[in-house]
């Protein structure tokens, strides 16, 4: 095992690669979210304000699903002290969060092609480059939040149900910012003038979570 | 702080904070001639306190000008309560009027005060209830600053490792969600009398919704965490701090550039924080504004002093045990 973030990074996707945990949960739990849908609406005209805000619940939960387990199965299997010796705090923090990334970004894209699937008459995006650039840096927010909270209470009590608890609050200026860009993304064709506010709010939030998260990283993770 | 065990000092505050709402709800409401016409023809309100200076008295009543200098004639009928014989010219004079209609000018209904110490102004559809600026305004701005003093603490407790300082930030956090509480208790009211609801899921009572969540959320991590004293306290200044990034977010920027029913909300100019940088509020009204933020500010810190003597006596007798 190398010593950098690439280390710690090629480790979790080997241990995905072994029990496709992570992947298959959050395909499973898309999957059910899109069939409630389905099933509770059946024949519905769905205005883009209730689709921006379908899909962006199915992301936030799902996010809560997969990557809870970042540093909780480290806690659970007992290999966090042996993490802890090998590899200096900061290349945990950036390779889980790159990690985190890549499932978050893996989650959003199957949400999407699951949605174009499922809701090919409602889900009609008008402007692809915002609904793209926003989906991507809501996705960043989402990883990067949830990756320090998950490694915040990797050893609390009832952790399922604390993740959500801890990360809604802190993520809701991000979720009101992506709702209201989906929603105009999805209503009108050139959708930067309407949707600029919220891409500025989005790369700021980002920026001062992946920024705030390195700085306090250390302080959690060390005994 | 030695200043908050003083009765002297507890006594004066609580003397100036009672003054201050007196004075809160005792001065009148001024407006202007405009003001009384607009509303009357929108139908929203009959009659309008106006404030204006005494001119010359005649026979049918006064010619008056008002705070922006525009002339107005003030008739006396048969609805009116006194008269203008005993006023001298110049006197100010807070008086109600009913615009009247047709011969488009003003009918007295009563002379409100003589000579006023002060006048706050007439807010356009929210009249005597504007009032609420001196209290819901301050709670909130007092409650933004109760959270920033918190995690400034918890910022001071990771660099010292310092328990004392763990104890303020606490203490700090838990009288900023009691000031949120008043800001939303009040503002609930307030709307419930201007806006028809008490809650209206307007952007800014989202946005204090999910500021107690925060907290709520802050409190509740210390229970469930099953670490050493020191790690604990570390963990909940680090959420602590993760959670203050968010609160900007929430209080200043997205209900600025969402539709709102608050002023300043979705581009338009807010009274005191907006885009030109200037202040629109009558000057009156913004200084009594301040002198609340103060006396709250003051509430604010005792309230903390008080929760951080009974977290050290925790701590204290935890120790002996």
């Amino acid at each position: 095992m190398t010593n950098g973030w690439a280390g710690v990074l090629r480790k979790d996707l080997r241990i995905e690669f072994r029990t496709r945990y992570g992947v298959s949960a959050v395909v499973m739990f898309l999957l059910i979210t899109v069939a409630v849908i389905l099933y509770s609406t059946p024949g519905e005209q769905l205005q883009p304000s209730i689709m921006s805000a379908l899909i962006w619940i199915a992301l936030f939960f799902g996010a809560m699903t997969g990557l809870a387990r970042s540093f909780v199965s480290e806690e659970e299997r007992g290999t966090a002290l042996l993490l802890r010796l090998y590899a200096s705090g900061e290349s945990v923090l950036i390779g889980k969060l790159i990690y985190n990334l890549g499932l978050m970004l893996m989650l959003a894209v199957s949400a999407v092609v699951f949605f174009l699937f499922f809701f090919a008459r409602d889900f009609n995006v008008r402007d692809w480059g915002v609904f793209w650039l926003q989906l991507m840096l809501g996705a960043v927010g989402i990883a990067a939040v949830s990756t320090i909270l998950s490694a915040l209470i990797s050893r609390a009590s009832q952790k399922g149900a604390l993740l959500p608890i801890l990360a809604l609050p802190v993520l809701m200026p991000l979720v009101i910012a992506t709702t209201d860009a989906t929603r105009i993304a999805l209503e009108v064709p050139n959708a930067w003038a309407g949707a600029r506010g919220d891409i500025l709010i989005l790369i700021s939030f980002d920026v001062a979570m992946i920024l705030v998260s390195y700085v306090l990283f250390d302080v959690i993770w060390k005994d | 702080m030695r200043l908050f065990r003083s009765n002297i000092f507890l006594w004066c505050l609580g003397i100036a904070l009672a003054i201050q709402v007196y004075i809160a709800f005792e001065t009148p409401i001024g407006g202007s001639f405009s003001d009384a016409a607009t509303l009357a023809m929108n139908g929203m309100q009959d009659v309008t306190p106006v404030k204006a200076t005494l001119v010359s008295t005649d026979s049918s009543g006064a010619t008056f000008t008002d705070l922006y200098g525009q002339p107005g004639h003030v008739q006396i009928t048969n609805r009116s309560y006194g008269s203008f014989q005993s006023y001298k010219k110049r006197d100010v004079l807070v008086i109600s009027v009913a615009y009247n209609l047709a011969a488009k000018s003003f009918d007295l209904v009563e002379v409100v005060r003589v000579n006023p110490m002060m006048t706050f102004p007439m807010i356009q559809g929210l009249g005597e209830l504007g009032r609420n600026i001196l209290l819901h305004v301050p709670m909130a701005m007092v409650a933004f600053i109760a959270f920033l003093i918190g995690t400034i603490y918890s910022i001071m407790f990771l660099i010292k490792k310092d328990f004392e300082y763990d104890r303020h930030a606490r203490a700090a956090s838990a009288a900023g969600l009691l000031f949120t509480i008043l800001a939303t208790v009040t503002g609930s009211i307030w709307a419930r009398f201007s806006w028809g609801t008490f809650w209206n899921w307007d952007p800014r009572e989202t946005s204090i919704f999910i500021l107690l969540l925060i907290y709520a959320a802050y409190f509740m991590l210390r229970s469930l965490l099953e670490e050493s004293e020191d790690k604990k306290a570390r963990i909940a200044a680090v959420y602590n701090i993760i959670a203050f990034v968010s609160v900007p977010f929430l209080m200043f920027v997205v209900p600025r550039i969402t539709q709102s029913l608050h002023p300043g909300g979705g581009g338009t100019e807010a009274p005191v924080v907006n885009l030109s940088g200037q202040t629109h509020t009558d000057r009156t009204l913004l200084n009594m504004h301040w002198v609340s933020v103060v006396l709250f500010l003051f509430v604010f810190l005792w309230i903390k002093d008080m929760y951080t003597r009974i977290l050290r006596l925790e701590a204290k007798r935890a120790e002996e045990a």
